[in-house]
């Protein structure tokens, strides 16, 4: 009994915790959204906005992918993909139907520049 | 119109969490959107509009404000306990057409470009990129707003460039809340704008040499900095070198700004005749814990802009991640992550290391070529962190840099190392860059628990600092955006002598007594900087 539930809480933990995180970044934009908060991540100073679902295939494929509605500048700055053991697991089990999706990103922030007419 | 958003806080603290700090309420702003007002000078002045409603409703409330950007600053100066005000997204640019220059100007008018307070420096870089156009300096990086760059006087180590606030030449300040307290100021010996931008900007015009270098490093007290004009030029590649070089010669260098003694170090940087090219930027980066016999030395040279930079050079910008003598705290943490986190152990392994060559994946030296906001690239948050940043004359460098080492290694020792970096001589009132070239000491780490580690408290500490300086007869400044003991008695006084009562009555000659209290904090309070002239002359905001 005690060994089943210990291997339980090893194959909970196991699948919340994370595999591994990848982070990409654009060198040549105008910068991450702005904000004021009080984390102490490295991304601090920065709007950090998470997607977290499951996407279903035949949903979510090349040509139909997940929208991101809420970048005003209409652009991406940084994202982070994440996987768990617990999502290769769900992967795997649902023969690649069901996908586990967390993403962090940080949109461009929303340029303001141009030109003006003094006549 | 532009918005505002008002959140009920308790604390506040800055980016490197040097507080906690009391806060009433935090104020964010947000532009119009550019569908519903599509022209820049109607959003500008919507904005402008908002900010007076702002300062009115503060008064309104016999509140302080004060407005921030990325909250780079260790010091408490951007604090205000009533409200404070995000203002990052208050970024329109835009260059100024040739109908917009003064008659008189010196400066062309494809190089002078406008910008809100909250554009932070990596997106005026990009915007001026797109145009062929540049910065002329920046710090070790560029998450700062341009306003907050030119409030505490951020600096890089442009040594015949100066800080960000040198290139600054107009300025467009909210100073109360009534349509007339809208004003643009720039020098009238030196005049930029001719009367069509301040115009639509809805500003009075203000020319006054005096007036404008009061308050180019405001301190965030000279009212709301809705935008600056700053000068550009056309871009520019920097080549950057990093080696090893004897103390004695690295201190000698930074003595006499002579930089002969790297044409043996720096091969590729001499001339026809064997004279050592004079570099854009220098700085000595010291392990003061360790007995190496070699100081690690940061040479940047200007170059020509050529558009083939990356397929000659390769891209800039992963060297610059991958290579650790960027910013100070970088460097350290880079250090530290191989030792553990106990304070006297980390203080004790630093005793036992040198600082490394700067080497590629091939382990060659490898020199990088790129643009301004390539070499100063990005700086995430690296920790709980303290700075504290000392100007004094170059040629005292060498031995305050002695007497700075010496104190942190017998009154510590404190879990930072120490950098210099030399600057150009500004002409703003209460610069600290203030001799004709100034050194800046610096040391950055990690902040500890002076009862738990055993360490003096980084007050004390500071305290400390300013008292060997001033036991050694050594007359230095602070930086304003960096930690200190700045409760020291007479300290502005020590620092700026005469300049100090001038800047306090121009700042009482521009705002009214309501502003100037607004306006203030207890940073100034605490510095006595905040205290008001009698009588006001208003003879000293004039324009000339």
């Amino acid at each position: 009994m005690k060994t089943k539930s210990l291997f339980a809480i090893v194959m909970v933990l196991l699948m919340l915790s994370s595999c591994y995180s990848v982070r990409v970044k654009v060198t040549n934009g105008p910068g991450g959204e702005p904000a004021e908060t009080e984390t102490e991540e490295v991304t601090a100073g920065e709007l950090i906005r998470t997607l977290d679902t499951v996407a279903k295939v035949g949903i979510a494929t090349k040509e139909n992918p997940i929208n991101l509605p809420d970048c005003e500048s209409g652009g991406l700055h940084a994202v982070e993909y994440r996987t768990t053991f617990g999502g290769i697991l769900k992967y795997l089990i649902t023969f690649g139907r069901k996908r586990t999706v967390k993403v962090k990103y940080v949109c461009n922030k929303k340029t303001n520049t141009g030109v003006i007419d003094l006549d | 119109m532009a918005t505002t958003t008002t959140e009920p806080r308790v604390w506040w603290d800055t980016l490197h969490k040097n507080g906690r700090f009391d806060l009433k309420f935090f104020l964010r702003t947000k532009l119009e959107k550019e569908s519903n007002m599509p022209s820049l000078l109607d959003r500008y002045n919507d904005a402008a509009d908002e900010m007076r409603r702002l300062i009115k409703e503060a008064d309104d409330n016999d509140e302080g404000f004060r407005s921030i950007g990325s909250k780079w600053s260790m010091s408490s100066i951007a604090h205000h306990p009533d409200r404070m005000h995000f203002t990052s997204n208050m970024n329109i640019g835009f260059g100024i057409p040739g109908n917009g220059v003064h008659a008189n100007s010196t400066y062309k008018s494809e190089n002078l470009f406008f910008f809100q307070c909250g554009n932070e420096i990596k997106e005026i870089s990009h915007f001026l990129e797109s145009k062929g156009k540049s910065l002329k300096a920046s710090g070790a990086s560029n998450g700062q707003t341009i306003a907050g760059c030119i409030s505490t006087g951020v600096h890089g180590s442009g040594l015949d460039i100066g800080s960000v606030q040198d290139y600054v030449v107009g300025l467009n300040l909210i100073i109360g809340p009534n349509p007339e307290d809208v004003v643009y100021l720039e020098r009238h010996t030196k005049p930029a704008l001719n009367e069509k931008l301040p115009q639509r900007i809805k500003a009075r015009i203000i020319r006054n040499d005096d007036l404008f270098n009061a308050a180019l490093v405001g301190l965030g007290s000279f009212g709301f900095i809705h935008g600056v004009l700053i000068e550009a030029e056309d871009r520019f590649l920097l080549k950057r070198y990093v080696r090893k070089i004897k103390k004695q010669k690295a201190i000698q260098i930074s003595n006499t700004m002579d930089f002969q003694p790297l044409a043996n170090e720096i091969t590729e940087e001499v001339d026809a005749q064997g004279n050592a090219n004079r570099p854009y930027h220098y700085k000595v980066f010291i392990n003061q814990y360790s007995n190496d016999d070699d100081y690690v030395i940061e040479s940047i040279y200007k170059k020509p802009f050529d558009p083939n930079y990356k397929q000659i050079h390769g891209d800039p910008i992963p060297f610059m991640k991958q290579f650790i003598y960027r910013d100070l705290i970088y460097l350290l943490i880079k250090i530290s992550e191989k030792f553990q986190k106990a304070i006297p152990l980390f203080i004790q392994a630093l005793s036992g290391t040198i600082l490394p060559k700067e080497k590629d994946e091939n382990g060659q030296e490898k020199n990088i070529v790129g643009q301004l906001s390539e070499i100063f690239w990005d700086a995430g948050y690296q920790g709980k962190a303290f700075a504290c940043s000392f100007g004094v004359d170059h040629k005292n460098s060498g031995k305050a840099l002695e007497v700075l080492t010496k104190l942190t290694k017998d009154d510590g020792p404190i879990p930072g190392i120490f950098a210099m970096r030399f600057v150009k001589q500004s002409d703003a009132t209460l610069a600290f860059t203030k001799f004709p070239v100034t050194c800046m000491i610096e040391i950055d780490g990690i902040q500890w628990n002076h009862k738990e580690d055993g360490i003096i408290s980084l007050h004390e500490y500071g305290k400390r600092m300013i008292e060997v300086l001033k036991a050694n007869n050594l007359p230095f400044t602070i930086h304003w955006g960096k930690n200190a003991a700045w409760d020291f008695p007479g300290l502005a006084q020590d620092m700026f002598g005469g300049d100090v009562q001038k800047w306090m009555d121009i700042r009482s000659a521009l705002l009214s007594p309501r502003m100037a209290k607004l306006f203030s904090n207890p940073f100034l309070d605490t510095l006595g900087l905040s205290q008001l002239s009698s009588p006001v002359d208003p003879g000293l905001i004039v324009s000339l």
